[in-house]
């Protein structure tokens, strides 16, 4: 078939019987897409460290008359820290997708994106452990001289492999995804 | 707003079901798709300004959506030996040759990748170079490059589908 022929075949085709949805009952329906399924996702686990953590804090306060008043210290800055890196996760979410960008430039912001938020994780993880040191050195535990280099050695280490290990779980999860992104766009910038 | 946002998505419902026959592999696929394109079009519609043409921007919210798409997608159902269809099956026949030259096209399209697939639609649709690119951001140096590729594609593609080549 010459090119013409395919654009006027093309042009008068029907459209098809099988999407002809009420438009007003479908403008009302939640998107099914990657992106608003990852974003609920970080809400249910929000929810969800919120409803566990709060009780304890608050039996820690109360229990003992209060002299378990620094764990729930320490489970408040913790708490504090998660709901930091969600919203920040959740922010990142919302900004992956721009689907009224150039199409280049969507998939581009895709593929950044995805690659920032396997490192906020990273980052939240340092920061929990600046929250429980600082909330030690609060109540005045002493830790011996020795424990500190050996709790930063375990750290770095720590957080490099948690990197490595959420990339994996990352990759595991959108990794055929993430790959896919990748793939279009070289596509896309060869010439 | 909502009545004039249906309004104008109906008068271009022609391209959205375009992009979900090209994108989607079965009609559960096709419908998924649609959805998602009208909700992606109608959270966007607000900043919708008329900068650009209305058409242009609903391309690029429906391409990509369709192209990012990352859900898994069923496998497009095998084509069957007519021969092995029960007898009532091989009775009906194609509603009209165009029909049959319209499946061909499409056969040939899905053998394309999901960017190739993107600028065929462009292509169908008589788009220039200009708006393919304010659509794509893909250069229009680089986009005639691609397009001379397709069209050779689709040329020996439906080719084959025609004399049973391949």
């Amino acid at each position: 078939m010459e090119l013409d022929n395919l654009k006027a075949i093309w042009k008068e085709q029907e459209p098809l019987q099988d999407l002809q949805p009420d438009m007003q009952q479908l403008l009302q329906k939640k998107s099914r897409g990657h992106i608003a399924r990852m974003r609920r996702n970080v809400r249910i686990e929000a929810l969800v460290m919120l409803l566990s953590y709060i009780p304890c804090i608050i039996l820690y306060l109360v229990w003992f008359d209060g002299r378990l008043w620094y764990l729930s210290l320490m489970m408040s800055l913790i708490l504090v820290v998660y709901w930091i890196y969600f919203l920040k996760k959740d922010r990142l979410l919302k900004k992956m997708q721009c689907v009224t960008c150039e199409v280049r430039s969507n998939l581009t912001r895709q593929v950044r994106i995805l690659w920032t938020t396997t490192l906020v994780i990273t980052i939240s993880w340092f920061v929990a452990y600046m929250a429980i040191r600082y909330s030690l050195h609060l109540k005045g535990i002493p830790i011996p001289q020795w424990l500190e280099p050996l709790l930063i050695v375990l750290v770095i280490p720590g957080s490099i492999g948690l990197h490595y290990l959420n990339k994996r779980y990352f990759n595991k999860l959108y990794g055929r995804e993430a790959q896919k992104l990748r793939d279009l766009l070289r596509e896309m910038d060869e010439g | 707003m909502q009545e004039t946002f249906i309004g104008l998505v109906s008068e271009n419902r022609g391209i959205l079901y375009k992009i979900c026959r090209m994108y989607g592999a079965t009609e559960p696929d096709r419908q998924d798709l649609f959805q998602e394109i009208v909700i992606q079009l109608w959270r966007s519609y607000p900043a919708f300004r008329g900068d650009a043409r209305f058409s242009t921007w609903l391309y690029r919210i429906a391409l990509n959506t369709a192209i990012s798409d990352l859900r898994k997608q069923r496998r497009r159902p095998a084509s069957i030996d007519p021969d092995l269809l029960p007898n009532q099956l091989q009775d009906i026949q194609y509603s009209s040759e165009k029909e049959e030259q319209l499946q061909q096209l499409y056969s040939a399209i899905d053998r394309l990748t999901e960017l190739e697939k993107a600028l065929t639609m462009l292509y169908l649709e008589d788009k220039s170079y200009q708006e393919m690119e304010e659509i794509l951001g893909i250069s229009q140096n680089n986009l005639r490059v691609k397009m001379n590729r397709i069209k050779d594609k689709l040329r020996k593609m439906t080719k084959e589908a025609v004399y049973g080549i391949g």
